[in-house]
């Protein structure tokens, strides 16, 4: 079990990477000065990941939509008592959070971090799933999704998922139907929890006031050893091609609001890590009071302050897309398809570009600056295939003819998606 | 961590908060002013058109491209109510200039931005610039039109409005929309200048290292001004209603949304939030896991108190046929705790998590601020570690009494039409 030190040469942070006997991938950051401590046990299993086998299976196994989210909310109850009660004894905070491609355990806390790390290795082991459980968490998770089902960003977000995705799960709601989690028991719950549940498909991230080695004492305490049973996850096939470049929905809201997202070309690595600064690059560019484009909306009131690009990636998926609330949508899929083949045309300022990537780098800073951004960003650059700081190293590298060749290559007007929530009459 | 205050003129404060450990710098100024619907809107335009333009930078464009030019730097306003107190804020944020890759001095032009934004703002003839005025307006009424998109926030809302009923309490924070649509350029530069005359003043800068500049440059900058500070006072009790009013609206939603406004006389605020902690915030509470997890009725169920207003809050999402099954319980697990039914889990797990709360509240600049201006508006300045000696003093006897002073006063209902009838 070596200690592998991870150093920023921009920022002069820095953190501990060790591949625990046990299989896990864990992260540490000791931070001076903090009071506060935030760990997270994280899985590489999503809403997308529902079909799968280990290697010694014939047959791929195929799961209801929303199990991942059961399982999550499931894994807080072992066979004493709740986990919640457990944090209750030492104060810390506990939550735990779903999304496409990983699942996360976490607490914060300042105090007994020694104590509450041992409660999150332990019960994220000790998996308790019986039909009395299963079936109570029916109404509560069924509450959750008619929640989120109200909620119009929700909405918009997936409307746009659907009229980009033909098959990849990417476009099913994270927590699943009401009908499709009706179809989940303690078995299937068991199944899924054995296969991505082992240690080797996990990674530890902590981050604050603590001592590296004493969390390495208690991996070496509380870990079994896990063999890697050689879990493959696949997806259907995806087409490039959208589904339909329009979906609109009407709600009951007060103010309309959109996303234009484009189905973008996915990628995994360092290879992302390039796309990622690049379109993040063209979004930051695109949604930038400063520039002429963005200035014009809102002097026209097309837009408001709330209008923003975001680039979003994981196994098998890659957009860049746009949101804001707008009564006039089309008018701004209009600009800034004009806009993007303006750039690609007469490129990019260099000027522009310079305070671009000053922004992003200030924000980077900023997250190294925070004990909860620290232990979420070593969690998602491992999760990601790469190093913590290897973001800010590819951001300075990034050139405006990246941006451009980006643009150009996956901003495509034939694989751009419009997603309107309306207000109903 | 070193703070120190300071008097930089008639209700004009200055705290400074110096922490080694951050990468950035902080900044908040905060307009204490009364709650109106006269004057709620169009102070919220005066405060948000600071930080879209200034006399410099004359519009917001040419105002993003400087701050993106310092690394991002933020800059941004809010509105928001406290008690019967409007609160609005500048916020700055940027980072230290240890981290400028080509040496600028990101302190120094975010000091000189600042007060061109504040003191000499984008105006003319009395009246602010149109441009940045209508950039501000759109805003604001998209926001508050914009209420309805965030369902919980949005009955937590009309539940306050219906409690506070006649009180100025009962504006948002921001205003009416009616109040925005009417106001000019020249209403929100009146209220700017009546905010810097009349408002109680509080600033926040949170620096890694001893730096006066900030402190004389606002010192120099409100120099001899007319001030005319007026008190203002947020801690107003909220009368009872004589009889528990119940409003109801019907929305084509999937959930219904309960919320139940209580009313007490109590002014033990220590008590108050204990009871808040085991009745319905955390996880341990009896809300979570008997509404929650032992009915299975609603994925959410949670109170909180809001001393300066003696109103407590619980709210929940439900399916409309179960709406009476959950009142009965919430209303049930209420009785629990004035039978004084708490367990040692209860009291010392809340106990541990205040403990937690306060020992990160050094953690981040924002914290800090918040810490420290709800301090001053409690009128209290204490150490986190002093605030927590306070709740440990706190006894199953008084929270029980807490509990007993809670009396019904209103229900904010948000129905489904679809099983209607």
């Amino acid at each position: 079990m070596e200690k592998e030190i991870l150093t920023s040469s921009r920022t002069g942070d820095s953190c501990i990477h060790v591949k625990h006997s046990s299989g896990l991938d864990v992260y540490i950051c000791e931070m001076n000065g903090f009071s506060s401590i935030e760990a997270l046990i994280g899985t590489k299993y999503g809403s997308v990941n529902n079909i799968f086998k280990n290697a010694a299976d014939s047959d791929y196994t195929t799961v209801p939509e929303g199990i991942a989210h059961f399982l999550e909310h499931k894994l807080f109850e072992n066979e004493d008592c709740g986990v919640f009660e457990l944090y209750a004894r030492t104060g810390a905070s506990c939550n735990a959070f779903t999304s496409f491609d990983k699942t996360c355990y976490l607490f914060s806390c300042s105090k007994n971090y020694e104590e509450n790390l041992k409660i999150l290795l332990d019960f994220v082991q000790k998996p308790y799933f019986t039909k009395e459980n299963v079936d109570k968490e029916m109404g509560i998770i069924g509450q959750e999704i008619k929640m989120t089902n109200d909620n119009p960003e929700w909405r918009v977000f997936f409307n746009m998922l659907r009229g980009m995705y033909h098959a990849h799960p990417i476009k099913i709601d994270i927590a699943g139907t009401v009908e499709s989690i009706a179809q989940i028991d303690a078995d299937l719950l068991y199944k899924c929890y054995d296969a991505f549940y082992n240690l080797n498909n996990m990674v530890l991230s902590i981050a604050g006031n603590i001592s590296a080695d004493k969390v390495l004492e208690i991996c070496d305490q509380c870990l079994k050893p896990s063999a890697d049973k050689g879990l493959e996850t696949v997806f259907p096939e995806e087409p490039a091609e959208i589904v339909t470049s329009e979906v609109t929905e009407k709600l009951p809201i007060g103010a309309s609001i959109f996303q234009l997202g484009y189905k973008c070309t996915p990628s995994e690595g360092a290879q992302r890590l390039k796309d990622v600064a690049a379109a993040s690059t063209a979004a930051a560019l695109l949604t930038d009071p400063a520039l002429p484009m963005c200035e014009r909306l809102l002097n026209e009131e097309t837009i408001n302050s709330t209008f923003d690009g975001e680039v979003f990636y994981g196994s098998d998926y890659f957009t860049v897309f746009f949101s804001g609330e707008s009564d006039r949508p089309h008018e701004v899929r209009e600009a800034l398809i004009a806009e993007i083949d303006r750039l690609i045309t007469e490129g990019i300022r260099e000027k522009d570009f310079q305070r671009i990537k000053k922004t992003a780098y200030g924000a980077m800073i900023r997250g190294l600056n925070n004990v909860e951004a620290v232990s979420n960003l070593m969690l998602s650059a491992h999760m990601d295939g790469t190093g913590p700081y290897d973001a800010i190293e590819v951001l300075s590298d990034l050139t405006c003819a990246d941006v451009i060749d980006y643009m150009r290559r996956e901003m495509r007007p034939d694989r751009s998606v419009l997603s309107i929530i309306e207000k109903e009459a | 961590m070193i703070y120190k205050r300071s008097e930089l003129g008639d209700n004009i404060g200055f705290s400074t908060i110096i922490d080694e450990k951050f990468k950035t710098c902080s900044l908040a100024v905060f307009f204490l002013t009364e709650l109106s619907n006269d004057t709620a809107a169009v102070n919220t335009l005066a405060t948000s058109i600071l930080t879209t333009s200034s006399s410099r930078y004359r519009s917001y464009a040419a105002l993003s491209e400087k701050l993106s030019e310092l690394y991002g730097a933020g800059l941004g306003s809010s509105a928001r109510k406290k008690g019967d107190a409007q609160i609005l804020s500048i916020r700055a944020s940027w980072l230290d200039s240890r981290y400028a890759i080509d040496g600028e001095d990101i302190g120094s032009e975010m000091r000189e931005l600042i007060r061109d934004c504040l003191f000499s703002p984008n105006a003319e003839n009395g009246a602010f610039d149109e441009a940045s005025f209508a950039i501000a307006k759109k805003d604001l009424l998209d926001r508050i039109d914009g209420e309805l998109n965030q369902k919980r926030s949005y009955a937590l809302a009309q539940a306050a409005k219906l409690a506070y009923r006649g009180e100025p309490a009962e504006c948002t924070g921001y205003g009416s929309r009616e109040a925005a649509l009417a106001a000019t350029p020249g209403d929100a530069f009146r209220a700017y200048c009546q905010l810097m005359k009349t408002a109680q003043i509080e600033i926040y800068y949170v620096t890694p290292r001893e730096d006066d500049s900030f402190a004389e440059m606002f010192r120099s900058s409100f120099g001899s001004s007319d001030r005319q500070p007026k008190s203002v006072n947020m801690r107003n009790h909220s009368p009872l209603k004589a009889e528990v009013e119940t409003v109801s609206e019907e929305f084509d939603v999937n959930q219904c949304k309960a919320v139940m406004a209580f009313k007490t006389d109590s002014d033990d605020i220590y008590a108050l939030k204990m009871l808040s902690l085991i009745y319905g915030e955390m996880p341990f509470s009896k809300l979570f896991l008997n509404v929650r997890e032992k009915m299975s009725l609603c994925y959410y169920c949670a109170s909180h108190s809001v001393s300066v207003k003696g109103a407590f809050f619980v709210d929940c999402g439900v399916e409309r046929s179960n709406i009476e099954k959950a009142e009965a319980e919430i209303k049930a697990q209420l009785n629990e705790i004035r039978q004084g039914n708490i367990t040692d889990m209860e009291m010392e797990g809340s106990l541990m998590a205040l403990d937690n709360a306060v020992l990160q509240i050094g953690d981040t600049p924002s914290s800090y601020i918040s810490w420290y201006f709800d301090c001053f508006c409690d009128g209290d300045i204490i150490s986190p570690e002093e605030h927590f000696r306070r709740f440990t003093e706190v006894t199953r006897e008084r929270i029980v009494e807490a509990a007993n002073s809670l009396k019904p006063d209103s229900i904010y209902l948000m129905l489904n039409k679809e099983v209607q009838g």
